[in-house]
């Protein structure tokens, strides 16, 4: 966090999210403590494994959270006005005006019995004065810039006559048709081929050049971070463990979390023998570990990990909750540190402030 | 070697090979014979409709002339799109579903002609590994009745003796012996892709057909699965036909890998040569298309134009030539042969040794 970033103001900026679910079976910290913040037109890439709670971050900006979930804490502020403080009806204005949101399977998202035409124009309608000959047109625009041919004869088409490809493109031309400032787009080509893909990331690309929007890219697919984002934000069950630009994050990770997962990958330009791999499975939400969440799978786990790591600045830019000191060695400490003593070993680092 | 040998028709085969095609040319077999030739393999789904729905309206050619060789404790990589018949030809060479012609042949056994019991025989020595671990384990059985069964229908009748086996299998996949008699829900996605692994294992097979193996998976776990399969590969030497969308992963575990477009096979090639050098603009563009982890290197990116056409009605000539950068005249017309271009490299373009690599270039 840069003074620079902040005289201007970031467009998102997240602080302390809690968000749980209280289930029968007890609480799950969905997400728990996320702070992140996306500047004017940036790309963030959000990368975790399922469960780390990266969609239900992306949801509780949308204020799309049911029971039994719940926003417990945190601020979410999108141009300095704090979402959790609006009420549904002003909220409503906001989805689809300020913010939008395209999601992983194009076909469960799209309405089967209303045309794509209709379905694009009903949320011009929602936040614009148009009549709906004009919401019309503009639905036909609309599809011809996501590179539907035929856009005229396409908006009278019902999804279920639409590819995949087709329809996600529908689902980003919904998504863009009320000039949104953010466009959080979770997993928008988990489910597509990768030509069609290669399709789908071109036209984000573009758009997000042509309309100056900021991108919140939620992808467990580490190519289309590298790709897409200007800067990373990796979770690990519902809490973010590393955060720094794009290069930092791949050409020098720091958690080690970040790092398994980078190495775990096979990698199309070079052959390895044997693929690393981060041992064990993700923590049950319902039996977290105590201490650091990523010690029973950590290849670095030192007595010190018993106690929280809390999210601290490693270089430029570039924080990590992780106890391990900015050059990667393990801090001195005694064998059974007080969370003062753990503290204390990183002191030659400062803890990023909130 | 060439596959030749291997091209005795059956009766009920009634497609002649196709005009224009030539026998495909043997991979490099170090002299060993083919474990499994497939020959001119052709799967139509009908489309069916009118009154009663038996009228037959067309057919959907999800596999349509694929012949390939896979060698003895080799790993033959099969990549492509959604709807390119991978997943059809993985089913056909299991025996799933009938082919509609072609032939089979394992271990010089023509697949298709055998009777039910040399059938069972050869289901021994062929396994199947499919992607979704959550809908191919019965959640109504048990683990050690999933693993086992298998060994029970081939005659391994005592109980303890088939447990001692069935708990032996989970160790070698990584499983807690411990654990026999759970259910499958008791288990992650990567446990239970174990699972269905120790099941594949458990005959002790020559050959297995892993379809999609780690595509369900998350990323940390696809690693470990993945390790696995090349572990017991080494362990057993098994031989793998390994189908996948997913070209790293294909690439990691392959040592030949065919890419295949609606319903043909495009390329075959040994797998570094493929990614290497490319020889059909279908591939090149594939793999041009796939993002690579590193935000420093920047690769020549060919965005193919719209959509996958329908197998019910695939173009005419060459199938890609409506997508392809380099289609010319000829490729509407003439329907490419897949023909060695040196090496034992296959591809079926006309324009093939025109191809060139994928450009690289590091960023700074």
């Amino acid at each position: 966090m840069t003074t620079a970033s902040r005289s201007i103001g970031p467009l998102l900026q997240i602080q302390g999210l809690k968000t749980h679910f209280f289930t029968q079976d007890g609480t799950v910290r969905a997400v728990d403590g996320v702070s992140f913040q996306i500047g004017h037109a940036k790309t963030l890439g959000v990368v975790g494994e399922s469960g780390c709670g990266k969609s239900i971050t992306s949801l509780s900006v949308m204020r799309l959270i049911e029971r039994p979930g719940k926003i417990v804490e945190g601020t979410i502020e999108l141009n300095g006005e704090d979402l959790l403080e609006k009420s549904d009806e002003e909220m409503r204005d906001i989805r689809g005006d300020q913010v939008s949101m395209i999601f992983q399977e194009p076909m469960t998202s799209l309405n089967p019995v209303f045309t794509c035409g209709e379905q694009i124009a009903e949320a011009v309608r929602q936040h614009t004065a148009a009549s709906h000959r004009e919401a019309i047109d503009r639905a036909v625009e609309m599809l011809a810039l996501v590179g539907i041919p035929d856009a005229k004869r396409r908006a009278r088409e019902y999804p279920h006559q639409l590819s995949g490809g087709m329809r996600q493109r529908v689902m980003i031309a919904m998504a863009l048709s009320t000039d949104p400032d953010l466009l959080i787009a979770d997993e928008p080509t988990t489910a597509l081929d990768v030509t069609i893909q290669a399709q789908i990331l071109e036209l984000m690309r573009d758009l997000r050049e042509k309309n100056r929007m900021a991108i919140m890219l939620i992808t467990h697919d580490l190519g289309v971070v590298a790709e897409m984002a200007d800067e990373v934000v990796v979770m690990y069950s519902g809490k973010v463990v590393e955060r720094g630009d794009v290069r930092t994050i791949f050409g020098n990770p720091h958690h080690p979390y970040t790092q398994g997962l980078l190495h775990s990958i096979p990698r199309l330009d070079e052959r390895v023998g044997r693929l690393e791999v981060i041992k064990g499975t993700v923590p049950s939400p319902y039996n977290l570990p105590t201490g650091c969440l990523f010690k029973r799978r950590c290849p670095f786990r030192m007595p010190v990990c018993d106690v929280a790591p809390p999210m601290r600045q490693v270089g430029e830019g570039h924080t990590s909750r992780c106890w391990l000191t900015p050059a990667g060695e393990p801090p001195e400490v005694g064998t059974d540190p007080t969370p003062e003593e753990a503290e204390a070993a990183g002191e030659q680092v400062t803890v990023e402030p909130r | 070697m060439t596959t030749e040998s291997q091209t005795d028709m059956s009766g009920d085969v009634t497609a002649p090979p196709q005009a224009g095609v030539q026998p495909m040319a043997a991979a490099p077999t170090n002299g060993r014979a083919p474990l499994l030739a497939v020959d001119d393999l052709v799967k139509h789904f009908d489309i069916r409709g009118g009154l009663m729905g038996v009228t037959k309206l067309g057919a959907v050619r999800a596999v349509d002339g694929v012949s390939f060789t896979v060698t003895e404790g080799e790993t033959l990589g099969l990549v492509g799109e959604s709807g390119c018949g991978k997943t059809t030809l993985g089913k056909v060479i299991l025996r799933l579903i009938p082919p509609t012609s072609g032939s089979v042949t394992f271990e010089g056994k023509p697949l298709f002609q055998l009777n039910s019991r040399e059938l069972k025989a050869a289901r021994r020595d062929i396994q199947v590994v499919f992607q979704d671990p959550y809908a191919s384990l019965n959640p109504r059985m048990s683990v050690g009745e999933i693993v086992g069964e298998g060994l029970y229908v081939h005659g391994m009748t005592n109980k303890r003796e088939r447990e001692a086996a069935v708990r032996d299998l989970l160790k070698r996949v990584g499983l807690n012996q411990q654990h026999i008699h759970r259910y499958p829900h008791e288990f992650s996605g990567g446990q239970r892709q174990r699972i269905g692994i120790a099941r594949a294992l458990a005959l002790r097979p020559k050959f297995i057909v892993c379809d999609e193996p780690v595509s369900a998976l998350d990323v940390s776990i696809q690693s470990q699965v993945l390790n696995l399969l090349s572990d017991l590969q080494d362990e057993f030497q098994l031989t793998y036909l390994f189908i996948a969308h997913n070209l790293a992963v294909v690439r990691h575990l392959s040592s030949r890998v065919g890419v295949m477009y609606l319903g043909k096979l495009v390329e075959l090639a040994e797998a570094d040569d493929l990614y290497e050098n490319p020889r059909h603009p279908y591939t090149k563009a594939l793999l041009s298309a796939i993002p690579i982890p590193d935000p420093t290197v920047r690769r020549e990116r060919i965005v193919l134009k719209g959509d996958l056409p329908s197998p019910a009605n695939p173009p005419s000539g060459c199938r890609f030539h409506t997508r392809c950068p380099m289609a010319q005249e000829i490729c509407k017309i003439e329907e490419p042969p897949l023909r060695d271009i040196g090496g034992g490299h296959l591809s079926a373009c006309h324009f093939a040794e025109d191809v060139t690599p994928l450009k690289e270039r590091v960023v700074s």
